[in-house]
């Protein structure tokens, strides 16, 4: 069965680039969102079992809705996919229950990786 | 030979956000240099894009009102048929903040100022323009940063910018840091000639 995942990004440009960036064989079915209200709506919804989220966002931004679904224990695993590195930014996003992080510009080997380390895709 | 129609400059939504997200990632890649260097967390906003007339300019600086006094550093840019101005405005009230951040002691004269104002110019500066070029596979040449003014107000400022051209693709990046009175806008301005090549560009990554 397709993995209902969730791109989650302000950005129409960036949503296209994840979802191109997506490992080719994996069989998903793709929401987008464009805020962290839609996106947490979605998650509710079942369409997310896999997340991809940006942090900077209009509406509520990626730190709240990961606020949101750690209080809630709502069931994703959430890759945070941001443009801001900065080593702060990176440590509260784990600290949130964030699974991992992915910089921008994005990276397909990197999103394969850390799709397998996880176990999400067999290798 | 007929004369060619005058080409209309447009900015359509998708080339818009596609800018706004490149800037997005350009500043990141600045914020974490910084951040890494004076140990704060630069706050990132969503930067602004428009296409603006040049005399529109001192209404897109939303970030830094004019009563403020301010100093600006100019540094251009240049490569691949595209050309600009990389623009950034200090709030003069972030340079006792910065000082401190800088490891700074002594008195804050307008020579130190100018000197810090430099250091974290050309920090954001050139990384801002870097991973903005990198994206776009364009390779800039920059000049040498010029002081625009010191203790001076915006308009004072936008009227030593405004030279020949009149539109400008202008990206605006307000850049605060947590915990710290600092506050600045790096403004990038494409020259109108430019916009042509740069929306090829990013035409290949639509």
């Amino acid at each position: 069965m397709a993995t209902p995942i969730l791109i989650c990004d302000d950005s129409s440009f960036a949503r296209k680039q994840m979802a191109r960036a997506l490992p080719k064989e994996w069989d998903v079915s793709i929401t987008y969102a464009e805020n962290g209200e839609e996106g947490v709506k979605a998650i509710r919804e079942g369409k997310g079992e896999v997340v991809f989220l940006d942090l900077t966002m209009p509406i509520m931004d990626g730190y709240g809705a990961l606020e949101i679904i750690k209080a809630e224990d709502l069931p994703a695993m959430v890759v945070v996919v941001s443009g801001d590195i900065q080593p702060e930014a990176m440590a509260r996003v784990k600290k949130l229950g964030a699974m991992d992080f992915i910089k921008k510009p994005i990276d397909e080997a990197k999103i394969t990786q850390v799709l397998t380390q996880f176990g999400i895709l067999s290798p | 030979m007929s004369q060619l129609p005058p080409i209309e400059l447009k900015l359509t939504e998708e080339q818009r956000d596609c800018y706004q997200e490149i800037t997005n990632v350009a500043m990141g890649q600045a914020a974490d240099l910084l951040a890494r260097l004076l140990e704060v967390y630069v706050i990132l906003p969503i930067p602004n894009v428009n296409l603006l007339e040049v005399t529109e300019l001192q209404m897109a600086l939303s970030a830094i009102e004019d009563t403020n006094s301010v100093s600006s550093v100019c540094q251009g840019f240049i490569g691949s048929g595209i050309s600009g101005e990389a623009l950034i405005i200090f709030n003069d009230a972030s340079f006792e903040d910065i000082a401190k951040l800088m490891d700074y002691h002594g008195e804050l004269t307008d020579t130190v100022e100018i000197e810090l104002l430099t250091e974290v110019s050309s920090i954001l500066t050139g990384a801002c323009i870097n991973g903005f070029s990198t994206q776009l596979d364009i390779d800039f040449s920059l000049g040498h940063p010029v002081i625009m003014g010191q203790h001076c107000n915006i308009a004072e400022l936008v009227k030593a910018e405004n030279k020949h051209w009149k539109k400008a693709l202008a990206i605006e990046i307000n850049y605060t840091i947590k915990d710290y009175n600092i506050d600045c806008d790096l403004l990038l301005l494409f020259t109108e000639d430019s916009l042509l090549s740069l929306n090829e560009r990013i035409s290949c990554l639509l």
